[in-house]
């Protein structure tokens, strides 16, 4: 694929995106913090479905040789740098899609956000020309390197390389695992439901018990009483 | 057209962009986000410094420059995307945070983000949309990493909703 192609292909990928996203109010960072905060899992449950097609996707393509994987070695940095990034994302109210989203429907806050997001990540390159860690990519072998925190590469292609299952068992074993939590969602909403409805009918019954008889109504024991 | 009228279940949107994620997979690459920011941040950078940036090994060694870096189209296209999707739909118009308190989490959270994936080379797109997918041990620190910070980050935000 030449170079204009393959930026032709991202724009066409990215503008379906934004209009599925818009259309759709999904966000990463509900997905993370109203599961967390309000134990909705709307979102959540967006997210884990497209995981576990792209894990069965990838990996049976990656099973024939096919795709293009990311490929670069991972450490102590990658832990860090998403750390930093999730409290990031939760304070800006948006990660790195609904800013863009967000922004295309006219939020000046996101694109504030979007505008410190470039601030960062310039202040991160001159503090990188001193340290010059994490490694550039240039310099990564793909084996660990203690020295600089790094654990090295391993994916499910490397997986099928050592072992020789395909790769695609890993990822249905990896879809598996995600589907559980899925159903673990499922059945907490589920229960969610029924608390509700409990809790309703409950305050229904305690407020029928305990509102005052209509006027000229007789209650039982007078009534008994004239009998 | 009904399609703009409507919100679209989440599950559904994200379904499509899964299938269409595998398709740019076997193009050019899985779907992320943070790299195209870098390089938009060098970009502009560029045109502001000019020459100057090159003396910044950052921008010479690590990632020089290059405005044909396919990354970037794809956060081109979700604004687009987004911009079409809210007019269409008449959901486009200016929002501006009001409290200084917005401000303050929103530029905060900005540099966070910038600074973290620049450390970690990825966003929470390339975590949960690349990596973990392709069952690479990053995907599976990210995520760990992820969920520590948004844990953070929503005990900070539920203080300061309280406050």
């Amino acid at each position: 694929m030449t170079p204009v192609a393959e930026c032709l292909a991202a724009f066409i990928f990215g503008t379906t995106v934004g209009v599925l996203v818009q259309r759709s109010r999904y966000c990463n960072v509900a997905a993370l913090r109203d599961a967390m905060l309000f134990k909705t899992y709307r979102n959540t449950k967006a997210m884990l479905v497209a995981m576990m097609i792209m894990t069965l996707g990838f990996t049976a393509f990656i099973t024939v040789g096919a795709g293009k994987p990311m490929h670069f070695d991972v450490g102590l940095n990658t832990f860090i740098g998403l750390f930093l990034f999730g409290i990031g994302m939760v304070l800006a109210g948006a990660c790195t899609v609904s800013t863009w989203v967000k922004a295309g429907e006219g939020n000046i806050g996101a694109i504030w956000a979007l505008m410190f997001t470039f601030v960062g990540m310039f202040l991160f390159s001159l503090l990188w020309s001193f340290v010059f860690w994490p490694p550039a990519p240039e310099t990564m072998t793909g084996a660990p390197n203690l020295a600089g925190l790094q654990l090295g590469f391993a994916n499910a292609a490397t997986l099928q390389g050592k072992t020789h299952i395909p790769a695609i068992v890993f990822g249905a074993t990896q879809t598996l695992v995600l589907f559980g939590i899925y159903r673990a969602i499922l059945r907490r909403e589920r229960t969610q439901v029924a608390a509700t409805i409990d809790s309703r009918e409950s305050t229904a019954c305690e407020a029928w018990s305990s509102a005052p008889a209509a006027p000229g109504a007789i209650d039982r024991e007078t009534a008994e009483q004239s009998v | 057209m009904e399609f703009f009228k409507k919100t679209l279940s989440p599950v559904a949107a994200l379904s499509i962009i899964a299938v269409l994620d595998v398709f740019l997979f076997l193009s050019v690459g899985a779907w992320t986000v943070g790299g195209g920011e870098t390089m938009m941040t060098g970009l502009i950078a560029k045109l502001f410094m000019g020459q100057s940036l090159d003396r910044i090994p950052f921008w010479s060694v690590a990632f020089p420059p290059d405005p044909y870096y396919w990354k970037i189209y794809i956060s081109l296209g979700m604004v687009f995307g987004a911009f079409v999707g809210a007019v269409l739909s008449k959901e486009f118009y200016w929002r501006m945070p009001h409290r200084l308190s917005e401000w303050v989490m929103l530029t905060l959270g900005g540099l966070l983000m910038g600074i973290g994936i620049r450390l970690a080379f990825v966003c929470n797109v390339s975590t949960f949309f690349g990596l973990t997918p392709e069952m690479n041990l990053g995907g599976y620190l990210a995520v760990s990493g992820i969920l520590a910070g948004a844990w953070v980050g929503t005990w900070i935000y539920k203080k300061t909703l309280e406050g």
